[in-house]
């Protein structure tokens, strides 16, 4: 099996160690044998093309300061890339995205001064300046309920079924990371968010929501790295991506997680 | 009288937190004096005729200590915030703790500045030579991000007497703006063939005109370099004992601050060769060395220079703290090049240690390491010991900046070395 990760603009959109998400990505695959390229998708870049649609399995875009943002955003209205993440998100291609790379995906990002700047459009959510910056250590529980449904609009895609990686989950979820922002989100009516805030800020520091969730696409303000952390997310991501890929089940071998669960552990701990 | 009460309460806390041994005495008398006098800094660096400020995110400490070293070796008297305690509060308790009132007998004032508290501070000390280093991802939490960082100096810089000399690295492309915004005088120092690209110094063919300049560089592993520093028609030749490009970077800024300064070039050269760098920062112990690491850049810096010099029968430890002081953001551990170590490190052990253990040896494993090489052990003296026991080679201790100030005391509780503040600053 093979998995392309599409890493939109790796140069402008880097910031808090948010490469430590493709790192682990990659590893994640490579220990379990599926082979893993990632095709760096930048200014003057255009997202090659495939007979289904895009030769991207699996997106990521992470966040980036605010002149860099400026460009990417004119980059993604201008070029056609804007378009074909949208048409890859509701073909079923997972997509996480951090922070910056969050907002530009919302439908609008509203700065302190000056014009909007227009989105992709994929979350029913727009981004505000504020002057209040969030930062901190963020835990996010993540309903198994949210996330069966979110499973549902994918598989119908795919007319597969309903078992996923969080399935296995009894109860819940939780999420650990690093947030640092001072733009505040709001989800629209209908919008799901991608958990509950039990520590931290989250979306906008008011209504305890956090990310973004639409398809199989992932918006969230969660640096930290966050997969390192969050393994069962990152591995979600993997069999999401290859189930989509290859229009059928996919059982990912097991890997040892005791270092990665120790951090996530610890973490939750030490916040939460 | 307001000013006199803040320095004798900011020297009794001092002489308290020595006395009690709580600390070094290096934030929390300053913290009190200027809640009586907000206009302390002002009012004492007024005294002092020649005030230097150093700034950027890696180097300061180092750049600040060779600048003092060269400094008083051509015979000046110099007062400098020493122990790496650089936000206002640091700066008025060295003024402090070393001002004889109501006269001053300092020639130089040498300070470093964190990238925030330049700011606010720097037009306080009113410089005569503004050296910033570079400016890099640093504990991102508490600064912001660089292009704001950038924005905020050249604001600051318009309230700085344009009679002041800025020294700037030239190499570092982001500082670039600055050059163009300042009235007064601006010069570049840097390394031939050598640029700053993101987190990392990159090699490179293309010249580019820089007034100070470090020339045939020559690495001598972990014993330092060797290189011609041109000055326009001069040329010194320097041997500096502190290892990596990054220092000479912290050198040749020193170096220019110096020549600024008017101190005897003949002697510039030879004050160097004994010069002892800060604690941490390669600081030798008996029986292997400590590498402060704070950021991406310094850290991938610090894993680049001992790489090199790594022998089987060597052991690396990594302290991970995210205390305020080491920024509470560990994310930036993922932006550092930790895989520049791995190759060297097949088959042998590695000891996680600090707050975020876990999170250390978690990026060890994403970068390649064997899991069943990695030890966990947060608690630093256990991890520090296990890291000695049956040690034939050298063991290297790579801690954050908290990390470091325990390691300081583990080191004198094994009568390795004595307290940092009583060193010489």
């Amino acid at each position: 099996m093979k998995l392309n990760i599409g890493y939109l603009y790796p140069d402008l959109m880097n910031i808090y160690g948010d490469t430590g998400n493709v790192i682990t990505l990659q590893r994640r695959c490579q220990w379990r044998g599926i082979e893993v390229k990632i095709i760096n998708i930048s200014v003057g870049n255009y997202i090659p093309t495939s007979q289904v649609g895009t030769q991207i399995d699996l997106f990521f875009f992470g966040g980036g300061q605010d002149q860099s943002q400026n460009i990417v955003a004119n980059d993604l209205g201008k070029s056609e890339k804007s378009k074909v993440i949208r048409q890859e998100v509701e073909r079923g291609v997972p997509l996480l995205s951090i922070c910056g790379g969050y907002q530009l995906l919302g439908e609008y990002y509203q700065p302190a001064i000056g014009p909007r700047l227009a989105g992709v459009g994929i979350f029913p959510a727009y981004t505000v300046a504020s002057k209040q910056r969030m930062i901190g250590n963020i835990v996010i529980r993540i309903q198994n309920a949210e996330l069966r449904m979110l499973e549902k609009l994918s598989s119908a895609e795919q007319d597969g079924n309903n078992n996923s990686a969080f399935d296995t989950l009894n109860s819940e979820l939780f999420l650990v990371g690093f947030e640092n922002h001072s733009g505040k989100t709001y989800l629209k009516k209908g919008a799901r968010p991608l958990g509950r805030v039990i520590k931290g800020f989250g979306n906008n520091g008011e209504d305890k929501s956090e990310g973004c969730i639409y398809k199989n696409a992932i918006g969230c303000y969660m640096h930290g790295s966050l997969l390192p952390k969050n393994p069962d997310l990152a591995d979600w991501l993997i069999k999401t991506a290859l189930e989509v890929k290859y229009k059928k089940e996919i059982e990912l071998k097991p890997l040892d997680d005791t270092l990665e669960n120790a951090a996530h552990q610890s973490a939750l701990q030490k916040f939460s | 009288m307001r000013l006199f009460l803040a320095i004798l309460i900011g020297k009794t806390i001092s002489f308290l937190t020595k006395t009690l041994k709580t600390g070094g005495g290096s934030a929390a008398p300053g913290y009190y004096a200027l809640k009586i006098e907000p206009k302390l800094v002002e009012k004492l660096a007024k005294k002092i005729p020649t005030n230097v400020i150093i700034t950027g995110t890696n180097g300061k400490t180092t750049t600040a200590r060779l600048l003092a070293h060269l400094a008083k070796e051509a015979g000046l008297k110099v007062i400098r915030n020493s122990t790496g305690s650089n936000l206002e509060r640091g700066i008025a308790s060295s003024l402090i703790s070393h001002f004889t009132f109501p006269t001053s007998y300092f020639q130089l004032g040498v300070w470093e500045l964190d990238e925030a508290a330049f700011n606010s501070v720097a037009p306080k000390l009113k410089p005569d030579i503004v050296v910033f280093l570079n400016v890099f991802r640093d504990q991102l939490d508490r600064y912001g991000e660089v292009d704001s960082v950038i924005s905020k100096w050249t604001k600051t810089l318009d309230k700085i007497d344009s009679k002041t000399t800025i020294l700037i690295n030239g190499d570092d492309l982001k500082l670039k703006s600055l050059k163009t915004i300042f009235d007064g005088k601006t010069e570049t120092f840097g390394v031939e063939d050598y640029k700053i690209v993101g987190e990392s110094l990159e090699q490179i063919g293309e010249n580019h005109k820089l007034d100070f300049e470090a020339k045939n560089v020559k690495l001598d592993g972990l014993n330092g370099s060797h290189f011609i520093l041109e000055i326009r028609n001069l040329k010194l030749e320097i041997s500096l004992p502190i290892p990596g490009i990054y220092h000479i970077y912290d050198a040749v800024a020193a170096l220019a601050a110096a020549h600024h300064l008017n101190l005897p070039t003949n002697q510039l050269a030879s004050s160097l060769t004994h010069f002892s760098p800060a604690f941490g920062r390669v600081e030798k112990i008996k029986d292997g060395f400590i590498f402060l690491i704070k950021n991406p850049a310094g850290a991938t810096q610090v894993f680049e220079t001992i790489a090199p010099q790594i022998k089987p029968a060597d052991r690396l430890l990594l302290a991970l703290n995210d205390n305020f002081a080491d920024g509470i953001d560990v994310s930036w551990i993922w932006d550092a090049a930790v895989e520049v170590l791995r190759e060297k490190w097949i088959g042998k052990s590695v000891i996680c240690s600090g707050s975020r253990a876990n999170d250390v040896a978690v990026r060890l494993k994403y970068a390649g390491f064997d899991t069943k090489s990695i030890l966990v052990e947060p608690d630093l003296e256990k991890a520090f010991s296990e890291a000695r026991i049956g040690l034939k080679g050298t063991v290297y201790v790579l801690p954050t900046y908290t990390a470091l100030l325990e390691l300081q005391e583990i080191l004198v509780e094994n009568g390795l070395k004595k307290h940092y503040w009583k060193e010489e600053g």
